[in-house]
């Protein structure tokens, strides 16, 4: 564990500038806010409504706090409906800390410049064209299309086909792997069939595996196969981030409980996050109407009930997303 | 009444004048907006657009037909301010170049949802811009042959110009086979499409722009410019005078200059690449026009080329 390196003055990358780590409080930390399918802003029968956008999620996010919550990461990555006005006025008007994330995915959600540059042959992005592109993210700051770059991103999300890993999709997480090398700012993978391979991609690249966040391991394909287990055995953060939903794809709360439970008795504690992959406003797919405040509420009681201890919850909740928001200074040897 | 419709408004056939019926006010691949590189200044995209229009008009030009796809940067409401402001009437269009640069609320989507996408933007209008589209942009994607999705939005474009009577246009003419197919089996006559890129370097070869016409599509000679002979030519160049001779032995052939577009791709500002220096819309004035005479073409040819036949295809059939 490489804790010890992150500084105390550490810093967060929130989408209104740096704030000092300690000062995130309990995190929800694979959510989204505004989710737009890729092409759904131009449909015909889809109405972006701002207004409304804006009100729904103000809501959403005074909710979540009046639960508990402190910080929000938005995990819609740069082009599955991000804006960053949008989330920057929430975060002043509601008092969450919000965090927007650069990366992209899966495959089938990247735009044709991407897969089909104008070349010939159209061969798709290396893994050092898509470093470069979530590296300036945050060096320079996240973009608002064709008009100019805001603040750094806080974390790089990438996704992988259900169906396996394509590989433009590795190239994509080999390009987000060198991103967060080079930046100090965490990788979350939400992987496709093969959780256990699709994080060695990265860690291929030199990325300690205490800066990477596995998603999904609350699917019911992880929890057949160990994932949880294994990859926080190998230091990488395990996210159960589908609190609150229950289908044939995924385990239920109660399960969840125990697969928390089973992995602090593992000494596991410091590698478990918990959140809901709920998605406040939707467009072109189907909202996720889990409240955001239902890890800090509901969720962190059942985990009392099954005598989880308080300094673990608080470990849980607030210590490890804390570690994993907060942007390495120094590169690890 | 012969109508067309432009960004601002719909607009009598007659008045059309010269149409360059293929061309982009500004190109990107859908995803090329997040990449920083690209990007312009308002400032800098108006003053490269701008003067191109403005001599476009002074030379003759008429009618400029956009087909910047939904995807690609398409901008209804920047294309009005420049109608406005520079006299020359400009269609914009819906549709796809292709299904790869369809992104993946569409790509996903049923024929049934796209045609009524294209209808959408064609009778109520674009997005909140009150634009309606006047013609359907598709296309093969890169390959070579035509994917699922293509052929989806084919058959969409195929419904939606039935219903609405705008025309269809067609990037790359190459595995015609299945679109004519495709437009056949939806009830189109085939003169309402134009099948596009019929002589540009890459394709030229394959495309057997003779079949097609044949079967009574429209064909579109609309890569003129894009020549071996440029400094740093685009890898779909040809050799000026190999595309001129295509030009001519192809209008020389039976019935088939009523049939025939040309244009010159040009974009006036692109938007995710780097464009290709020096060729603009007004290669049809400053080339391609003299290059016609040159070779003994007269002016009423001229004049089916680019004022009458534009104006019939254009024109809503309803």
């Amino acid at each position: 564990m490489t804790d010890a390196h992150v500084p105390r003055t550490a810093a967060v990358n929130s989408v209104v500038g740096p704030i000092p780590a300690d000062q995130l409080g309990v995190v929800a930390v694979h959510e989204s806010l505004l989710s737009v399918v890729p092409g759904a802003e131009y449909a015909f029968d889809i109405d972006l409504d701002r207004v409304t956008i804006f009100d729904t999620l103000a809501a959403k996010l005074r909710e979540f706090k009046a639960a508990g919550g402190g910080t929000i990461v938005d995990t819609t990555g740069m082009f599955h409906g991000r804006d960053l006005r949008l989330l920057e006025s929430l975060a002043r008007v509601t008092g969450v800390n919000i965090v927007a994330s650069t990366g992209m995915g899966p495959e089938e959600n990247l735009g044709g410049y991407f897969l089909t540059p104008q070349t010939n042959p159209p061969t798709p992005w290396p893994a050092e064209k898509f470093a470069d592109l979530f590296t300036q993210e945050i060096t320079e700051g996240m973009v608002i299309p064709r008009l100019e770059r805001r603040n750094p991103a806080g974390l790089i999300v990438v996704e992988a086909d259900r169906a396996g890993i394509t590989p433009t999709e590795v190239s994509l997480v080999q390009g987000a792997a060198r991103a967060s090398v080079g930046t100090g700012v965490a990788l979350s993978i939400r992987w496709g069939a093969d959780a256990v391979g699709d994080v060695t991609y990265a860690v291929n690249e030199g990325l300690s595996a205490d800066r990477i966040v596995v998603g999904g391991c609350d699917r019911v394909d992880a929890v057949n196969a160990g994932v949880a287990a294994e990859l926080a055995g190998q230091g990488c953060y395990v996210a159960i981030d589908h609190v609150g939903s229950t289908g044939p794809a995924y385990i239920d709360d109660a399960a969840r409980v125990a697969l928390v439970v089973d992995l602090i008795a593992q000494g596991f504690a410091n590698r478990i996050l918990l959140s809901s992959n709920a998605i406040g406003v939707a467009a072109g797919l189907e909202a996720v109407e889990v409240p955001f405040g239902f890890v800090v509420g509901t969720f962190a009681s059942m985990l009392r009930d099954a005598g989880v201890s308080e300094t673990d919850v608080r470990q849980i909740l607030a210590d490890n997303p804390r570690d994993v928001l907060t942007v390495r200074s120094e590169k690890k040897a | 009444m012969a109508r067309v419709n432009t960004v601002l408004g719909p607009v009598p056939a007659e008045t059309l004048g010269i149409v360059a019926f293929h061309e982009h006010i500004g190109y990107g691949m859908p995803g090329s907006e997040l990449d920083s590189k690209w990007w312009k200044t308002p400032e800098q995209k108006y003053e490269e657009t701008v003067p191109k229009l403005r001599r476009f008009h002074e030379l003759g030009g008429g009618t400029f037909v956009d087909a910047t796809g939904i995807c690609n940067g398409r901008d209804v409401d920047y294309y009005k301010s420049l109608s406005a402001k520079t006299g020359v009437h400009i269609v914009a269009c819906t549709g796809f170049v292709g299904g790869d640069t369809a992104l993946t609320h569409f790509a996903k989507a049923s024929v049934e949802y796209l045609a009524d996408q294209f209808i959408h933007e064609i009778t109520v209008g674009i997005g909140r811009s009150g634009a309606q589209a006047g013609i359907i942009k598709v296309g093969v994607s890169r390959g070579g042959r035509m994917t699922e999705l293509d052929k989806r939005i084919y058959r969409a474009a195929a419904r939606a110009a039935k219903l609405t009577g705008v025309p269809v246009m067609t990037h790359l003419a190459i595995d015609a086979e299945p679109a004519v197919e495709i437009f056949h089996d939806e009830g189109l006559p085939l003169d309402r499409v134009v099948f596009g890129h019929v002589d540009d370097g890459v394709n030229a070869d394959k495309t057997n722009d003779v079949w097609i016409a044949e079967q009574g599509g429209r064909i579109g000679f609309d890569t003129f410019g894009y020549e071996t002979e440029l400094p740093d030519p685009p890898f779909w160049a040809r050799p000026r005078q190999e595309r001129l001779d295509h030009f001519l032995r192809f209008i020389g052939g039976p019935g088939r200059l009523e049939m025939v577009l040309a244009s010159a791709d040009a974009n006036c500002s692109p938007l995710g690449w780097p464009g290709v220096k020096g060729h603009t819309v007004n290669y049809i004035f400053d080339d391609l026009i003299p290059d016609l005479r040159k070779a003994g073409v007269d002016e009423a040819t001229i004049t089916t080329i680019f004022v009458d036949n534009p104006a019939n295809f254009l024109t809503l059939h309803v």
